[in-house]
């Protein structure tokens, strides 16, 4: 992919991110902190469609802004078409582990499976 | 001849802050603070799993993060957050060509049109509300 593509897509997730992580931030000041964090609070949450269905897009849209940042980074600290593939490979690997790591907790909770 | 890596100084050269300004240190803080937010997020999503535990795993682990160090932790989070919003909203301005002045003619003393009062105070601003936000999470956090 080109890069150019890929910044488009850095930018894309980060400004979405920002509207739907304010959202998830607003949600923990509905009520008080630490009561927002109960375990009852917090599995209704979970098992609230909509809210499930949020957590999952930012959790998508994080891991690819935050592994592409990643590999930015490491890409600027050196150069070599070894280490380019296996940091961008090693990235992509990341980011996919954790999405599926994220999903499992929310697609479990949100089914009941606890 | 042989080949030579022309970026001598890695490491040490991409986070030193000095020589370029308050634009180098963004560009530190940047990545600072995206570095720090990556291992918060995967940190935050392993902390969540816990709820599969039950109640019993979800009232543990919670335990270990509300303490004064977690929340003091979660505050530096927030500055991070806040920081890398706005400096990024900036950065994408600037890439868009927002902000950054007219070409022209490169005169001495060959002042980036880029690297003006606008960028500036966008960096600043960024600095100021990541400050303000950390005082208002650590209100929230400790005010209970």
């Amino acid at each position: 992919m080109r890069e150019s593509t890929i910044m488009k897509i850095h930018y894309g997730t980060a400004l979405a991110a920002v509207a739907l992580v304010a959202v998830h931030v607003l949600m923990r000041l509905t009520q008080s902190f630490a009561e927002s964090l109960e375990y009852g609070n917090v599995i209704a949450n979970y098992q609230f469609l909509p809210y499930a269905g949020m957590l999952e897009i930012i959790l998508i849209l994080l891991s690819i802004h935050g592994f592409n940042g990643l590999r930015v980074i490491l890409l600027e600290l050196k150069q070599g078409k070894t280490y380019e593939k296996a940091v961008s490979y090693g990235c992509l690997a990341g980011m996919i582990g954790l999405i599926a790591y994220g999903s499992r907790t929310i697609i479990m909770v949100n089914m009941g499976m606890i | 001849m042989e080949p030579h890596d022309e970026n001598k100084e890695g490491i040490g050269g991409m986070i030193n802050p000095r020589r370029y300004g308050i634009e180098r240190v963004a560009y530190l803080l940047m990545r600072l603070s995206g570095l720090g937010l990556l291992a918060y997020f995967i940190g935050h999503i392993y902390e969540t799993s816990s709820i599969l535990k039950g109640q019993v795993g979800w009232n543990e682990f919670l335990a270990l993060t509300q303490t004064n160090e977690g929340h003091a932790v979660l505050a530096i989070v927030i500055a991070m957050c806040v920081f890398h919003t706005v400096n990024g909203i900036r950065v994408m301005l600037g890439h868009g060509g927002v902000g950054v002045g007219k070409p022209a003619r490169p005169d001495y003393p060959y002042e980036p049109a880029s690297q003006n009062a606008r960028h500036k105070i966008g960096i600043y601003s960024a600095i100021v509300l990541a400050a303000i936000a950390m005082m208002y999470g650590l209100a929230v956090m400790f005010g209970e």
